[in-house]
């Protein structure tokens, strides 16, 4: 290459890059104003209708069936007395028992057996009595719904019912749902049937008050989990296929009445323009379609526990499920999501705000604590206490290393003891335990290789990032420490204050699908359900506002109206 | 091409991040908690063949002991032409430098005072390490004899001590928490004078010395003349008193009482006054135990040139002392008791108030300050020349004491 | 220039994290050194003359809804007098950017730095603001809406703190240095009120142009009401700063804070978050002039010409030889260069503006 041209390109201008997608931030106009009748459906009851052609079109789009992936729709002849007729069943795939539905609803149903075999809408004869010549015959007029409730579905808890949200709201919770044509009334059978033993407790996320049910690798139990915990038909599951060579089925789940329409495009636009060989995790997944991202902060929340996912399903949010993979990948998410447990919500408010405080206390910790005492020991000595100078001064008496060798041996080793006691079989994990509390916190003092105080200190930043609850969080903060430590050793608070200044600049610059990731803090608007503070249950009304959200109403003003109820 | 640009970003990161280090490393150097020597106080006498003679008091860390209370004081002298060429002197023999910014007390010697500390006081805040709230004193004795028997009798920390002392005159009122940032903002005030903790050996033979002026008041009491006695024999009792930046002398401790009571820097303080009911016995005295209320009021007015200081102060109060037959509900006792008290508090402020302008000449109290708003200009204000027309001020003490009660007894 | 457009209370507090920068330098010194004793009152005083101006001008931005300066300058003198008033702007942002640069930098080595040489301090400083000038300009303002309470606290802290050792008394002699001095001289001091020119190019930023008005009024008496903060501290706290200087005076004020024995001498603290809303101030000002070269040269592309804008921050604090040049640049030159620029071009190119607008409205 010529050096000309070489220089040329170094110096040549190039327009910058920028993929650019963002909610709509207006926050101060709430989307109440928005009208509402584009939503498919409002609350109104309908009954159900007489031909099945009808109920087929408006279960299809009531339930979206063309693109949500687990309702199924299966239509087919009904034999009822030689006679046929259109019938349809609808239920949500992963919530029934397909063994018992096979068995015991569309066998029954469809074959010709002896019960069903005399002909004709003959009137059955209940009883004769006859008397002065005249026959009186008790006579049932033929009734298909009451022929086949009675005769022909061998099921134990069967209900007849008018009206579509009674039905839906059976197939919601893992009915099935029978309509015949020229019936106006469907039936409601239960064939429940969830992988109730495949799910375990979930082991990662561990709260004291709360469901103890984890995802689990089957993408199908995955979403009738969702199903079950939200129960509404506007949840929509749409599949996806990513890999050219494993074609790993992904769910992308949403509330349709909720959730932002161009969120939901956004996050299929990403998945489905990937072009890669496999895809095995969430993991990858995550850090496939995530955007640019140069301080490795998480962009989504992952998670195991289908509360949580429901959660914020109903919040507004995408929730991305991996065949093969436990944890769900929660879209968008800010950075006070990661230090939000779902422990939070099942609290009283002033503890969960409590708790709250304290891990954003040790987000601080973790991340500048050995920065700030690398820095106040090499330039700023005036700020410490006298006393706590001394006892500093008497601790360091006989250690040779200078105090940034010190930080760094022990955050090193330290990171160390973490590394090997997750990666060693988990039955001589606890020895490590052992070994490194032995080597760090007796040994290394007792050897005059460190201070006693510098133990406090690497202790105090462990722990603090042992307290976040999000675990890609608080790798992003055990590393960028050693960034504050360096700072802080090069010159002190001026620079931890302009490092400080340029990672503020670089979150307050980075956007999770379209969301200011630093959102409740920096920006100083109208925002409702912010997260700086929870309110209490009953004053929780609206839906986080970045989300652009469809219905910014979550509850009524008044919630507990049986307080005040007038 | 982007490779090899990605190249270069982190050769020109890397060599960012040599040239601050080695930018920063001087400054690390000097600053570094390993390099330093920390002076917990520093006493300025005046030398014998140089300028001063500069006393630091270091504390030397006991190497790892556990409980970290073993402190042993080390002092260090130096004859110098200046402080920081003291401080510097004090570097090469140490092989550390000294750092002044734990320094908590600063102390100068009578003798050095008495013939003008600002260029010290201003050298020393031109520093960036003291401390404003460093306890300046000056001490009745050699500095270094000072500092030696400054070691707290009930606690093992020195620093700790020294922190705490000045703190007593909240309560007792006997000392003051003068610190270097007042003195040197007084030094520069136009309407206000500087002063200093005073500060003393108790000498074994105070009972002998003193026995010709028979104290029988124990309010009278300063560094040096006092009669306490245990195992340290350092006080700081007293108050001293600067005209411009020269000692001019100094106030006891009821002295001290009036001076915080106008600065309103007591919270409480105890009296001893003639017990009313006899009031010829000179020995029977109340304690009382007083406390100021938020109301004070001090007016200046210009007249005929000259101020005219009007002091209105309030307090109320209990009663320590009980003795058998007093009965301390009775509002007649309780009255005369008052009057009594007031009597006393009066004379006690106008003396001390006239002992500060016509012998002192330095009003130590920041009255200057409530002038301020006679005058409508600074440059008028300036020319007036409060500082010089202090020791022409006419005092008018009134004194409103409220006595409410005893304590636990009300009636023997 | 952003991303999304800068909404109102966002609007406000960038025009206060400029003012909160100046906590830094030696302004609320030099207020009490020329107006004496009737600070104080001097500060209302042109606290109610500024909003007095910012209405004049609110009321001539009417005529122009949603232009800048620039815009308004092309209307009134074509793209001529556009360039002539855009490099005044940037000329003025980049000067007094590298001023309190210089001089924040030469108070840093004196107090904890002192064998450094300020380049490295300067350079720690230009680095920070070259990466942070890359990304968007709403990553600045969201920064500065973090820090400004942050600066607020500090300043609060500042004065309560220090409640203890002051005296009240001092706001006497009631006029200072007399009338002449206080309210003639005492108009200098409007040259504080230098965030005041952010204004200019903020009404195509907003969000919401309607409320520029509102945004205006709020900064000019949040201003106010800081400066005043500031300036009370020093003026009843310090005897000394009528005759003597201090490098940077609210810092000596932080020194004497102390609460019990244990929070003593934390004035490094306060430093922390001064040199993070300087770093704000830096950043906010380049991206400023970066972003009127972009407007008058047509400029599609901001992140191109911001570094050259750091380099030109850079090479001007550089050039005062020593201190005591740069102090003197600070207390006089750049407040007058404050009172020129901010004021009186501003005032004129808007006034002119009107006219001719009025005249061609009565053509058609």
């Amino acid at each position: 290459m010529k050096i000309t041209s070489y220089i040329k390109k170094i110096f040549n201008y190039s327009p910058p890059f920028k993929y650019q997608f963002s909610l709509p931030n207006d926050f101060n106009k709430t989307n109440l104003d928005l009208p509402q009748e584009n939503l498919v459906h409002s609350k109104e009851n309908r009954n159900i209708f007489t031909s099945l052609d009808v109920n087929s079109d408006y279960i299809k789009s009531r339930y979206n069936i063309l693109i949500n992936s687990d309702i199924i729709t299966r239509e087919f002849i009904l034999n009822a007395r030689g006679k046929q007729y259109k019938a349809l069943l609808l239920y949500i795939d992963g919530m029934i028992d397909s063994q018992i539905l096979n068995d015991f609803v569309l066998e029954p149903l469809m074959m010709r057996n002896r019960n069903n075999m005399f002909e004709g809408d003959k009137n059955r004869i209940i009883s004769e009595a006859v008397s002065n010549n005249i026959t009186v015959r008790k006579v049932k007029k033929f009734d298909l719904a009451d022929y086949i409730e009675n005769c022909l579905i061998p099921q134990n808890n069967i209900k007849q019912s008018k009206s579509f949200e009674e039905i839906f709201s059976g197939v919601n919770s893992g009915n099935c749902a029978l309509f015949v044509d020229t019936l106006d009334i469907a039936f409601d059978i239960d064939i429940k049937g969830f992988k109730q033993r495949s799910i375990s407790k979930p082991e990662n996320e561990i709260v004291i008050k709360g469901p103890h049910e984890a995802f689990v690798e089957n993408l199908r139990t995955n979403t009738s989990l969702l199903r079950r915990f939200s129960n509404n038909e506007n949840l929509i599951i749409e599949s996806l296929e990513v890999g050219k060579l494993t074609k790993t089925k992904c769910a992308v789940c949403y509330m349709q009445d909720i959730a932002n329409g161009d969120l939901v495009a956004e996050v299929k636009y990403r998945i489905n323009n990937l072009d890669i060989d496999s895809l095995l995790s969430s993991g990858q997944l995550e850090q496939l379609i995530s955007d640019n991202n140069s301080l490795g902060l998480p962009k989504s929340i992952s998670t195991e526990r289908p509360d949580n996912a429901v959660q914020h399903l109903l919040e507004g949010r995408i929730i991305v499920l991996v065949n093969g993979s436990p944890y769900a990948l929660i879209l968008p998410a800010i950075m006070i999501d990661f230090l939000t447990s779902p422990e939070d919500r099942n609290l009283k408010t002033i503890f969960s705000n409590f708790l709250r405080a304290i891990r954003i206390i040790s987000a601080f910790f973790a991340l500048l604590l050995p920065g700030l005492y690398v820095s106040i020991t090499s330039f700023h000595i005036e700020i410490l206490p006298t006393e706590l100078l001394y006892s500093i001064l008497a601790a360091r008496e006989s250690v040779p290393f200078p105090v940034i060798f010190e930080i760094l041996i022990m955050e090193i080793s330290f990171e160390i003891i973490r590394e090997a006691s997750l990666r060693v079989p988990s039955a001589i994990g606890s020895t490590i335990g052992i070994v490194g509390a032995l080597v760090i916190g007796q040994a290394a003092v007792s050897a005059g290789i460190v201070s006693p105080i510098l133990i406090i200190i690497v202790a105090i930043t462990a722990l603090s990032s042992f307290a976040i609850p999000d675990y890609s969080f608080s790798f992003h903060l055990r590393l960028f420490r050693f960034l504050f430590i360096l700072l802080g050793y090069m010159c002190g608070f001026l620079g931890i204050g302009t490092g400080l200044f340029v990672y503020l600049s670089i979150i307050c610059d980075m956007e999770s699908f379209g969301v200011s990731y630093s959102l409740p803090y920096s920006h100083m608007e109208n925002l409702k359900n912010t997260g700086i503070i929870l309110p209490p249950i009953w004053k929780r009304e609206y839906r986080s506002s970045y989300l652009a959200t469809k219905k910014a109403k979550k509850q009524e003003d008044i919630s507990m109206k049986w307080k005040f109820n007038k | 091409m982007r490779k090899i640009s990605s190249i270069l970003k982190k050769i020109f990161i890397f060599i960012l991040i040599i040239l601050f280090i080695t930018g920063f490393s001087s400054s690390y150097n000097s600053l570094n908690l390993d390099n330093l020597a920390f002076a917990v106080a520093i006493g300025i006498d005046k030398g014998t063949s140089n300028k001063l003679k500069v006393t630091f008091e270091f504390i030397a860390p006991s190497p790892s002991s556990e409980s970290g209370a073993e402190t042993s004081p080390v002092l260090n002298t130096v004859e110098c032409s200046s402080i920081t060429n003291g401080i510097n002197m004090m570097n090469a023999y140490l092989g550390k430098k000294v750092n002044l910014s734990h320094c908590k007390l600063i102390i100068f010697s009578e003798e050095l005072a008495k013939n003008g500390i600002s260029d010290e006081v201003y050298s020393l805040i031109n520093e960036v390490q003291v401390r404003p709230s460093a306890n300046i004193v000056v001490s009745k004795c050699n500095t270094k004899y000072y500092i030696e028997n400054s070691v707290p009798s009930l606690e093992s920390l020195i620093p700790r001590y020294y922190d705490i002392f000045p703190n007593t005159s909240e309560y007792t009122g006997y000392t003051c928490n003068a610190t270097i940032g007042d003195f040197f903002n007084a030094l520069v005030c136009n309407s206000c004078s500087p002063y200093a903790i005073l500060g003393g050996i108790n000498t074994s033979d105070y009972n002998s010395n003193s026995s010709e002026n028979q104290i029988s008041d124990n309010s009278t009491i300063k560094s040096n003349e006092s009669p306490i006695t245990g195992s340290r024999v350092s006080q700081n009792i007293g108050l001293a008193v600067f005209k411009d930046d020269k000692l001019a002398g100094e106030l006891n401790a009821i002295e001290t009482i009036c001076f915080l009571n106008m600065r309103k820097e007591v919270d409480s303080f105890l009296v001893s006054i003639q017990n009313p009911e006899n009031p010829e016995e000179t020995n029977s005295k109340i304690d009382i135990y007083l406390t100021p209320n938020t109301t004070h009021k001090i007016t200046v007015n210009l007249v005929n040139g000259a101020p005219y200081i009007k002091i209105k102060l309030e307090f109320s109060g209990k009663i320590y002392s009980m003795s058998k037959n007093s009965q301390y509900l009775n509002n007649n006792i309780l009255n005369s008791i008052s009057n009594s008290c007031n009597n006393y508090l009066e004379t006690q402020f106008s003396n001390y108030l006239y002992k500060t302008s016509t012998i002192f000449e330095s009003d130590i109290n920041g009255l200057g300050v409530y002038a301020l708003s006679k005058f409508s200009t600074s440059s008028k204000f300036n020319d007036y020349n409060w500082l010089d027309n202090y020791k022409n001020c006419t005092f008018d003490v009134e004194i409103n004491t409220v006595i409410d009660s005893g304590f636990l007894l009300t009636q023997t | 220039m952003a991303k999304h457009k800068i909404s109102t209370i966002s609007a406000i507090m960038l025009t206060l994290s400029i003012v909160v920068s100046y906590i830094t330098s030696s302004f609320p010194r030099t207020f009490i050194n020329e107006t004496k004793s009737a600070t104080l009152i001097n500060i209302v005083y042109i606290t109610i003359l500024v909003l007095f101006i910012i209405l004049i001008f609110c009321n001539l931005f009417k005529r122009f809804p949603g232009l800048d300066l620039l815009d308004i300058s092309k209307f009134l003198g074509g793209n001529i007098l556009k360039d002539i008033i855009g490099s005044f702007f940037i000329m003025y942002f980049t000067i007094s950017s590298s001023i309190m640069l210089r001089n924040f930098c030469e108070s840093l080595v004196v107090i904890y730095y002192p064998l450094t040489n300020y380049v490295f301090i300067i350079l720690m400083f230009i680095f920070s603001i070259s990466l942070v000038n890359r990304l968007d300009f709403s990553s600045t303002l969201n920064v500065s809406s973090i820090v400004f309470p942050l600066v607020l606290i500090s300043a609060l802290l500042l004065f309560c703190g220090n409640l203890d050792n002051f005296s009240f008394k001092r706001i006497y002699p009631i006029l200072g240095d007399g009338f002449y001095n206080t309210f003639i001289l005492g108009l200098k001091n409007i040259g504080a009120f230098g965030g005041i020119c952010y204004l200019y190019f903020l009404p195509p930023m907003l969000k919401e142009p309607q409320k520029f008005k509102k945004i205006a009024v709020i900064s000019v008496i949040a201003t106010g009401l800081f400066i005043f903060l500031c300036v009370a501290t020093l003026l009843f706290m310090f005897s000394f700063f009528i005759t003597t200087d201090e490098v940077m005076p609210l810092f000596s004020a932080a020194r004497y804070i102390e609460f019990g024995t244990f929070f003593q001498r934390f004035e490094s603290v306060f430093l922390l978050i001064w040199i993070i809303s300087f770093c704000c101030f830096l950043s906010i000002t380049c991206k400023f002039s970066t972003n009127i070269f972009n407007k008058m040269f047509n400029l599609s592309d901001m992140k191109a010409m911001s570094n050259i804008f750091i380099l030109l921050i850079f090479a001007l604090s550089l050039l005062p030889q020593n201190y005591a040049i740069a102090n003197f640049l600070e207390t006089n030159i750049y407040r007058y260069l404050r009172i020129a620029v901010g004021f009186i071009l501003g005032i004129t190119i808007l006034i002119l503006a009107n006219i001719k607008k009025k005249k061609v409205g009565e053509k058609d």
